[in-house]
C-alpha cells in the first residue's frame, strides 16, 4: 500500500471512474428499491422511539447504499499530464490602404509599431501559446515580426473575413488561443460589405467569427479624425444595359473632413461631358448618393467616367475619380415602317416584322390623302393624325431601323425632317427605301439629305421616266452572292439557282449609278445606268450606319407567289430577316469576332482576348491564321479626348478546330486596353476589336476612412481587447490552452477492498445488536 | 349617312380632283389591288359588278390603288397566289371543290391569303352556306370557325363600325377563320356584295333592307374595312391607335 501512494504522487490529474456496466434503467430501479426498503423500514419501526428508530433507518440505507456502490465498481483513473501550448495569430493589415499618411506617419508604420509594442516572446513562443505572424489583404500570407519591416502594402484588398476563413482551415487541428488584428479597419470584403458604418455586425459575420471560439483582439492603427477625403466609394449599376433604354446608375460617395460646402459630380462618356450632379455637404454626414440617367445611343462598349473635384489636404486622390465600362446591348430591334399607300408589299413586310419576336415595330401607313374623298365625318373614322414631328424628332433616335415604303414627304410638310433622318443615320442608324409609285425620284427625294444618304443617285423628278413597268428578275452581282443579305443559300450554285426561281418582279423604280462607296448586290438584267447595269438591291455604310436602297415594291411576291410553283416563304424571310440585321449592324452577322470576357483588369493582370473566326456560312473557320494586335490609350487621353493611342503588342494566332483562338496578353499600366484581330479569309479580310478597362486595385482604395469602430465589434463579439493604442501582448485577451498530453496513467478500482465489506459487515452487525437490545427480533 | 348639299359638293369636287390629278402608277399594273372572284361549277359569280364597283369606292375614298378589272381564279390554279385577296360568292348550293382546289386553298390561306365568303341568299345557313361549311371543314377544322367579336381590328380598320350589314341583316356578326392573330377567312350571311352591285349605267341593283340607302353606306364601309384589314392586318390595334379610337367610340357613346 505504500508503494502504491508513492505512485500516487506521480501523478497531477484524476477522475473519478464507474465500472460497472448497467444500464440507465437498472440503476433507477436499484434506486426505487432503496426507496422502498427505507420506506418499509420507517413503517415497520414506527412504534419505536423516534431516535432508536432513525438510528436503525439510518444503518439500514448506509448499508443498501454500500452494497448499490458496490455494484457500480467505482475507481479512480490517475493520470500524469501536461499542457499543449495553443496557437495564437497576429495579422496585420497589407492592404493598399495601409500606405496612407496620418499626420506625417503611414498606418503600416503604425501596425508595425504595434506589432512592436505586443512585445512578443522570445522564439514566438511561452508558456501556453505559440505565435503567428501573417500579413492580410485579400488572402493571408505568412511572415516573422522582423520581416514586416520590408512588407509592402500593396495588397489589392482587404477582406478580414476570407483571412479568417483560410487560418480557420489552417489551424483545423490546433487549438486557437486568439487573434491579433492590426489594421485600419477598412474592410473591402463581405464583412465591410454586409456591415456599413453605424451598424450592428450581421448575422452571417457574427457567426463566422465565433466559429472561431477564439477572441480576436483588435489594434487600430487609424482614426477617421483630422482626416480630409472625397471618395467615389462605389457605383451601383448593372452589368449590362439596353440600347435607347434609360439607365440609372447611383454613385455613392464619402466626404469627410470638408466643410460644408456644394460640389458638382460629372458623368463623363467617353470622355465627353454628359451630366452633371450637385452634392451639398453638411456637418454630420459622410455618405452622400446621387444618381444619374441617361439613354445609351448604340450597342457596344462605353466607357465611363464619374470625377469628383478635388480638395485641399485630401488623403488619397486618385478615389476621387472612377472608371467602368458599360455594355450595352439590345433588347429589342425598334423598327420604325413608314408606308406611303396600303399595299400587298407592306402588307407582307409587317406580318413578317410583326411575327418577329425580336423586332418592336411602329407603323405609320397614309390610309387616306388629300385627294380622295372625304364624306364621313372625322368620328366615323379610326384615322389619326400623323405624328410627324414626335416620330422624325423627339422619337426618331429611339429607333433602330427606319423604313420608307412607297413613302412620299412632300404632302405631309416633312422636308425640315429629312436632314435628321440623315443624321440618324451617320449616327448609327439603320435606313431602307423601298420601291414603289411614291417612292426614290417620284417621292421628291432627289437632291435632299435623304438622297444624299441613299446608296444610288436619282433623277430629278422633273425626268420623263420615273419607273419601269416591265417583269424582271434581279440578277446579283459577285458582291450579291456572298453578301448576308442576298445570300439565300450558302452554296453559290444553289443561291444562283434560287434567285432564279424567284417569282417576277411587277416594275422598278429609276434611279442613277450605285455611289463610289455603295456595294450593289443585284442588278436590273436589261436596264443600264451608263455602262452599267441599274442597281435595284444597294447597300452602303453612311457615317456609323448602314442603308439599302430596293427599288422594287413587289419583293412580297417571292413569299406568296413563290408557293405557286412550288417555293416556300423562306427565301422572303431569309431576305428581310438578313437585311435587317445587316442594317442594324447584327453582332451575329460578323464572321470575325474578337471578345474581351472580361470587362476589368488591375495591372499586373494577364488580359485574355478570344477570336472566332467563321466561314460565309457560319460554321467555324479553323486554321485561320490572323494577328491580334493590342493598344493602348491612358485615361488621361481619353478624357482630353486626344487621339493618342499606342501599339503596345502585335501577336500572330491560328484558329482551332472550333474557329477559336484565345490569346493572352500582360497589363502593365492603367487605362484601355484595345484588341483588335485582323485574318485575311474567303470572305475577303475581316477585323473586329473589343477592349477592356485596367484600374487600379479596383476597391481597395474606393473607401479608406479608417473602420476603428468595426474592430471594436468583432472584437466585442468575440470577447477579444480592442485597442486604439499600442498594446503589450500580455494585456491580450486569449484562450487557455485545452488539449493536453497524458504521460502516465493508471486506473484504481476502488470497490475491490475488504475495507468495504468489511465496513458493510460493521453496519450490518450493529444494525442488528441494536435492533434485537430495543426489543425488535 | 344623309347626303346634303355640302358632303354633295364635297364629294363632287374630290372626284374632279382625283379626275385632274395625275395618274399615280403602282410600279406595274399588277401590283394594285385586285379582289378575284373564285370560280368553281355553280353560280360563282351572283353580283357580277359589285366587287368593281367596291374597289372604285376603295380608289375614292383611301389611298389605295386599286384595279377594277374583274377577274376570277380556280381555286385548283396556281394563279390563285396572284391575288393575297379573293371572294367565295354564292347564292345557292354547289358541288364540294375538288380536293386540288382544297390544298390549294389550304396553302393560300396559311401562306398569307385573305378569303372574303359572302352569301347572296338573304337568310341564314341557306343551301349555299353549308356548301361553304363543308368545304371549309375539308380546309380548316370545323370548330376554327367563330364569330368574329365587335372588337375587332375588323371595325375599326377605317372606318369605325358597329355592325356587318349587307345588302339584308340576317345575322348581326361576321364569322371567322383565324390563323395566328390574323384572320385568313371572313364569311359574311348578309349578301356584301348585294349591296355593292349597280348595273351598267351606275344605279344600284338591289335595295337595302330594312335600312335603306344608309344601311347600303354602312355596307360599302363594311367592305372597304374588310379591303383595308386584308392589306394592313392589325395595324389599327397597334398601341398608337387606341387612344384616339377609344376616344371618338366615346363621343358616339355619349
Amino acid at each position: 500500500m505504500e508503494g502504491r501512494l508513492n505512485d500516487v504522487s506521480e501523478y497531477n490529474a484524476s477522475d473519478l471512474l464507474w465500472l460497472g456496466d448497467w444500464s440507465t434503467a437498472w440503476l433507477v430501479a436499484l434506486v426505487v428499491l432503496g426507496v422502498i426498503v427505507i420506506a418499509v423500514s420507517i413503517y415497520d419501526l414506527a412504534p419505536m422511539k423516534p431516535a432508536r428508530r432513525w438510528t436503525l433507518v439510518s444503518l439500514r440505507a448506509a448499508v443498501y447504499a454500500l452494497a448499490v456502490l458496490l455494484l457500480l465498481e467505482p475507481a479512480i483513473d490517475l493520470k500524469n499530464v501536461t499542457k499543449v501550448k495553443n496557437r495564437v495569430a497576429v495579422l496585420v493589415d497589407a492592404s493598399g490602404s495601409m500606405a496612407l499618411e496620418h499626420e506625417g506617419r503611414a498606418r503600416i508604420d503604425r501596425a508595425r509599431d504595434a506589432v512592436e509594442a505586443l512585445d512578443l516572446p522570445a522564439e514566438l513562443e511561452d508558456d501556453n501559446h505559440i505565435w503567428d505572424v501573417f500579413t492580410f489583404g485579400g488572402d493571408l500570407t505568412d511572415t516573422t515580426a522582423n520581416a514586416l519591416s520590408s512588407v509592402r502594402p500593396t495588397e489589392r484588398a482587404t477582406d478580414l473575413g476570407a483571412a479568417i476563413a483560410t487560418l480557420a482551415r489552417r489551424y483545423e487541428r490546433a487549438d486557437i488561443g486568439g487573434l491579433v488584428v492590426i489594421s485600419d479597419g477598412t474592410d473591402t470584403g463581405e464583412i465591410g460589405e454586409r456591415t456599413r458604418r453605424d451598424e450592428e455586425l450581421d448575422a452571417v459575420t457574427l457567426e463566422a467569427v465565433k466559429s472561431l471560439q477564439a477572441p480576436i483582439n483588435t489594434v487600430a492603427v487609424a482614426t477617421p479624425d483630422a482626416l480630409t477625403d472625397v471618395a467615389i466609394t462605389r457605383v451601383v449599376r448593372d452589368d449590362f444595359a439596353f440600347v435607347h433604354n434609360k439607365v440609372s446608375v447611383e454613385v455613392r460617395l464619402q466626404v469627410v473632413g470638408v466643410e460644408p460646402t456644394s460640389f458638382p459630380v460629372k458623368l463623363i462618356r467617353d470622355g465627353e461631358l454628359l451630366q452633371t450632379r450637385d452634392v451639398t455637404v453638411t456637418a454630420d454626414e459622410t455618405a452622400y448618393t446621387v444618381t444619374f440617367e441617361y439613354v445609351p445611343k448604340s450597342i457596344g462598349k462605353e466607357i465611363y467616367t464619374v470625377e469628383a473635384p478635388e480638395f485641399p489636404g485630401e488623403v488619397l486622390l486618385a478615389n476621387n475619380r472612377t472608371h467602368f465600362l458599360q455594355k450595352i446591348i439590345r433588347d429589342k430591334i425598334r423598327a420604325l415602317q413608314v408606308v406611303g399607300r396600303p399595299s400587298w408589299d407592306e402588307r407582307f413586310l409587317r406580318q413578317l416584322l410583326k411575327r418577329n419576336p425580336n423586332v418592336d415595330l411602329i407603323s405609320f401607313f397614309i390610309l387616306r390623302t388629300d385627294q380622295n374623298v372625304h364624306i364621313a365625318s372625322q368620328s366615323e373614322l379610326s384615322l389619326i393624325p400623323f405624328p410627324t414631328d414626335e416620330l422624325f424628332n423627339s422619337e426618331l433616335p429611339s429607333f433602330d431601323l427606319v423604313i420608307f415604303q412607297n413613302f412620299n414627304f412632300g404632302p405631309y410638310n416633312m422636308r425640315q425632317y429629312l436632314p435628321r433622318i440623315s443624321s440618324f443615320v451617320k449616327e448609327g442608324g439603320g435606313f431602307v427605301m423601298i420601291g414603289g409609285d411614291l417612292s426614290f425620284a417620284s417621292g421628291g427625294y432627289a437632291d435632299t439629305p435623304v438622297e444624299e444618304i441613299l446608296p444610288v443617285g436619282l433623277p430629278p423628278r422633273t425626268s420623263p421616266n420615273l419607273v419601269d413597268e416591265a417583269l424582271f428578275r434581279p440578277q446579283l452581282t459577285d458582291a450579291g452572292q456572298r453578301h448576308p443579305i442576298t445570300q439565300l443559300a450558302f452554296d453559290p450554285a444553289s443561291n444562283a439557282r434560287i434567285w432564279a426561281s424567284l417569282p417576277e418582279q411587277r416594275g422598278t423604280n429609276l434611279v442613277l449609278a450605285a455611289k463610289p462607296d455603295a456595294t450593289v448586290l443585284a442588278t436590273h438584267p436589261r436596264i443600264k445606268v451608263g455602262d452599267a447595269m441599274m442597281p435595284v438591291v444597294t447597300v452602303s455604310e453612311v457615317g456609323e450606319g448602314r442603308v439599302m436602297a430596293l427599288t422594287t415594291d413587289s419583293t412580297w411576291r417571292w413569299g406568296f407567289e413563290h408557293l405557286a410553283t412550288g417555293g416556300t416563304p423562306r427565301e422572303y424571310q431569309v431576305f428581310w430577316n438578313s437585311a435587317i440585321r445587316w442594317l442594324i449592324k447584327d453582332p451575329d452577322l460578323k464572321l470575325l469576332k474578337a471578345e474581351i470576357p472580361a470587362d476589368e483588369y488591375t495591372p499586373g493582370d494577364t488580359m485574355t482576348a478570344r477570336v472566332r473566326i467563321q466561314q460565309a456560312d457560319y460554321t467555324p473557320a479553323p486554321n485561320v491564321e490572323g494577328k491580334l494586335a493590342v493598344s493602348y490609350r491612358s485615361f488621361e487621353a481619353m478624357l482630353e479626348r486626344s487621339p493618342e493611342t499606342k501599339l503596345v503588342r502585335e501577336v500572330d494566332f491560328v484558329t482551332d478546330a472550333d474557329g477559336e483562338a484565345i490569346v493572352e496578353f500582360p497589363v502593365d499600366q492603367v487605362g484601355i486596353w484595345t484588341a483588335t484581330a485582323r485574318a485575311q479569309t474567303s470572305a475577303g479580310e475581316l477585323r473586329d476589336a473589343d477592349l477592356a478597362l485596367a484600374v487600379s486595385a479596383a476597391n481597395e482604395l474606393r473607401d479608406v476612412l479608417p473602420r476603428p469602430a468595426l474592430l471594436a465589434q468583432l472584437s466585442a463579439a468575440t470577447a477579444g481587447v480592442h485597442s486604439e493604442s499600442a498594446v503589450a501582448h500580455r494585456a491580450l485577451n486569449l484562450n487557455a490552452p485545452r488539449t493536453v498530453k497524458v504521460n502516465k496513467r493508471e486506473v484504481i478500482q476502488l470497490w475491490d477492498s475488504s475495507i468495504v465489506f468489511v465496513a458493510v459487515l460493521l453496519l450490518l452487525g450493529t444494525e442488528w445488536t441494536l435492533r434485537r437490545r430495543w426489543g425488535r427480533l | 349617312m344623309h347626303w346634303t348639299r355640302r358632303s354633295f359638293l364635297q364629294a363632287l369636287s374630290a372626284a374632279a380632283a382625283l379626275l385632274l390629278s395625275r395618274r399615280a402608277y403602282a410600279i406595274g399594273e399588277h401590283d394594285r389591288v385586285a379582289i378575284p372572284l373564285l370560280r368553281y361549277a355553280g353560280n360563282w359569280n351572283p353580283r357580277p359588278n359589285a366587287l368593281r364597283r367596291l374597289l372604285q369606292s376603295v380608289e375614292q375614298r383611301t389611298s389605295i390603288l386599286v384595279e377594277t378589272a374583274s377577274k376570277a381564279l380556280d381555286p385548283a390554279s396556281p394563279d390563285l397566289f396572284s391575288a393575297p385577296f379573293v371572294v367565295l360568292a354564292g347564292d345557292r348550293a354547289f358541288e364540294p371543290l375538288p380536293d386540288a382546289a382544297i390544298l390549294n386553298l389550304r396553302q393560300y390561306l396559311q401562306a398569307g391569303g385573305f378569303l372574303l365568303v359572302d352569301s347572296a341568299e338573304g337568310v341564314q345557313d341557306g343551301p349555299f352556306m353549308q356548301s361553304v361549311r363543308r368545304d371549309l371543314a375539308r380546309i380548316y377544322d370545323a370548330s376554327r370557325v367563330v364569330v368574329v367579336p365587335r372588337d375587332h381590328v375588323l371595325y375599326k380598320s377605317f372606318f369605325l363600325l358597329d355592325k356587318p350589314v349587307g345588302r339584308v341583316v340576317v345575322s348581326d356578326n361576321v364569322e371567322g377563320v383565324f390563323d395566328d392573330d390574323r384572320l385568313a377567312v371572313v364569311i359574311s350571311h348578309n349578301d356584301l356584295l348585294g349591296a355593292w352591285e349597280r348595273d351598267n349605267f351606275g344605279s344600284w341593283t338591289f335595295d337595302c333592307t330594312p335600312g335603306g340607302e344608309t344601311q347600303r353606306e354602312h355596307a360599302t364601309r363594311v367592305g372597304i374595312n374588310l379591303v383595308m384589314y386584308a392589306l394592313c392586318i392589325n395595324y389599327k390595334a397597334d398601341q398608337v391607335h387606341i387612344p384616339f379610337i377609344l376616344r371618338r367610340r366615346q363621343w358616339k357613346v355619349d
